[in-house]
């Protein structure tokens, strides 16, 4: 299988072309909501239109770019209806359909002889549904850019210690270190390590929450959503 | 920046505990999960006992408020309400060391031990009614029963809620009524099989798809399941005849006794004097 694309990682969430490509297109929605969405959502597409569809790289990166571009067209985003689903399941309901539709076109098309067969990327077989992947990459970008949130945070409240401390416990690989080793590591009081820890925790869990605030529709929502957000 | 599997796991969880700093809590463990937040076991430091602190998960209308307005035998008491650090609504109540109802039958208890229960459940939420409280999620996960064979009833909606739904009655609107349909479902879920026919008759009113063929209110519905207990007609159920002769049987044993006695007797005289 060929590696995943590094866009939604690396701090570059999405292409810039996506921005424009919001800017550009007229819809209900403002472009800083329109951002929001796209910043939190375009992995977890792409991750499932990979395995959904057993896309490669860049055949599921064109279908996500195309996804976004379509429903922009097609204000896809001001038709949701929050009374019959969550915003997630709406948009994977979404790219399911789309990615079926292109599916059906490229076989259309095919049978004409002026298009490439369809390789199947050799994938493993995941241990997890498409929808399982799909949830997981929204949980992991909604970390992701939480955690970004709080790093700018940190260094706009000259935080940085409380961030370092942070890094170096919770997002360890591994065995993680004891509240003494960092207290002795850091030269700080092991309390101090306990409420850093907790002054971090508190702040990423209020941007986790902010991130969501602007993919959902109503506080129902929001607190469905981050009940599935906690573990 | 790239997250593991194993780091987004642990950040799920750790985002998910109560920041606890500054309050007279020490967290536990979690306990349960309610419609409107997370029910943790934590220790008050100050008075040095376990607790059940509810920590909501958006802060709607005051639930706290609404609980301790409440002060029934069968309704947890609120010790304390506060907003945590992480802006979270939280309150303190009396941590309850029993068993949830639906454990609780699994010891197989009497069919008056059941019916003592559904009591017990239905004054609470007769109170609550007379408050102009209901309930909105009567289900058995939301009901304990106590080591001392107290009952509480738990999880007092604020919010309409999506509710379970074998449970949750079928109108949009959930009013008194629909407690009563949820009363009805408790009370099928708490027979014994074979199910006595008046009380299954008890619950399938309680339980009707149109809240009007419902018991008025909840004391009418304990009403119906004391004449049960009583050995009387229930409303809910049009007796067979055979079936009203063996209650009447049952409730009159010892004067039929007696009668049968003084027959037999009167039988034994008249036929000694005859030979």
């Amino acid at each position: 299988m060929d590696a995943d694309t590094a866009i939604g990682g690396h701090g570059d969430h999405f292409p810039s072309t996506q921005l424009s490509l919001l800017e550009a297109t007229a819809s209900g929605l403002s472009s800083d909501a329109l951002d929001r969405v796209i910043t939190i959502y375009w992995k977890p597409v792409y991750r499932f239109i990979r395995l959904k569809f057993h896309k490669k790289n860049e055949d599921a990166k064109d279908l996500t770019q195309g996804f976004f571009a379509t429903a922009l067209e097609r204000d896809f985003f001001t038709r949701f209806d929050p009374d019959k689903a969550s915003f997630r399941t709406y948009l994977r309901m979404a790219v399911e359909r789309f990615a079926a539709n292109q599916y059906a076109a490229a076989n259309r098309q095919k049978r004409g002889g002026d298009t490439e067969f369809e390789t199947v990327g050799e994938q493993a077989v995941p241990t997890e549904s498409p929808e399982q992947v799909f949830e997981r990459e929204w949980q992991r970008q909604l970390f992701c850019l939480a955690l970004d949130d709080l790093r700018a945070h940190s260094e706009r409240c000259s935080k940085q210690l409380e961030f370092q401390i942070f890094q170096a416990y919770d997002l360890a690989e591994g065995e993680r270190p004891s509240y003494a080793e960092l207290a002795s590591q850091y030269g700080v009081p092991e309390t101090s390590v306990t409420n850093y820890l907790a002054w971090a925790r508190r702040m990423m869990r209020s941007f986790v929450m902010e991130r969501l605030r602007g993919t959902t529709a109503g506080w129902r929502e929001l607190r469905d959503e981050m009940r599935r957000v906690w573990s | 920046m790239e997250l593991g599997d194993s780091v987004l796991d642990h950040l799920r969880r750790v985002a998910a505990l109560p920041d606890l700093s500054g309050t007279r809590y020490e967290l536990e463990g979690e306990i349960g999960r309610g419609g409107m937040g997370i029910v943790y076991a934590a220790r008050d430091r100050v008075l040095n006992r376990r607790v059940a602190l509810k920590v909501l998960d958006l802060t709607p209308a005051g639930e706290a408020q609404l609980i301790a307005a409440l002060e029934h035998p069968a309704i947890v008491p609120v010790y304390e309400a506060g907003t945590l650090p992480d802006g979270r609504e939280f309150y303190a109540m009396k941590l309850i060391r029993g068993a949830r109802l639906d454990h609780y039958l699994a010891a197989q208890p009497t069919l008056a031990e059941r019916l003592r229960l559904i009591w017990r459940i239905g004054e609470a939420v007769a109170y609550a009614h007379s408050h102009g409280v209901i309930h909105r999620d009567l289900k058995p996960q939301n009901v304990m029963v106590g080591e001392f064979g107290e009952v509480y009833v738990m999880d007092w909606g604020v919010e309409a809620i999506a509710g379970t739904p074998a449970f949750r009655a079928p109108e949009v609107l959930l009013d008194q009524r629909s407690d009563i349909y949820a009363l009805g479902a408790l009370l099928r879920f708490l027979l014994p099989k074979p199910t006595p026919p008046a009380l299954a008759a008890i619950a399938d009113k309680a339980m009707s798809a149109d809240p009007a063929a419902r018991y008025p209110e909840v004391p009418a519905l304990l009403a119906e399941i004391e004449r049960f207990e009583q050995g009387m007609a229930v409303e809910a159920w049009p007796e067979p005849l055979w079936h009203r002769l063996r209650r009447f049987a049952s409730r009159n044993a010892v004067l039929l006794w007696l009668l049968a006695a003084y027959t037999f007797a009167k039988f034994l005289i008249f036929f000694l004097r005859k030979f």
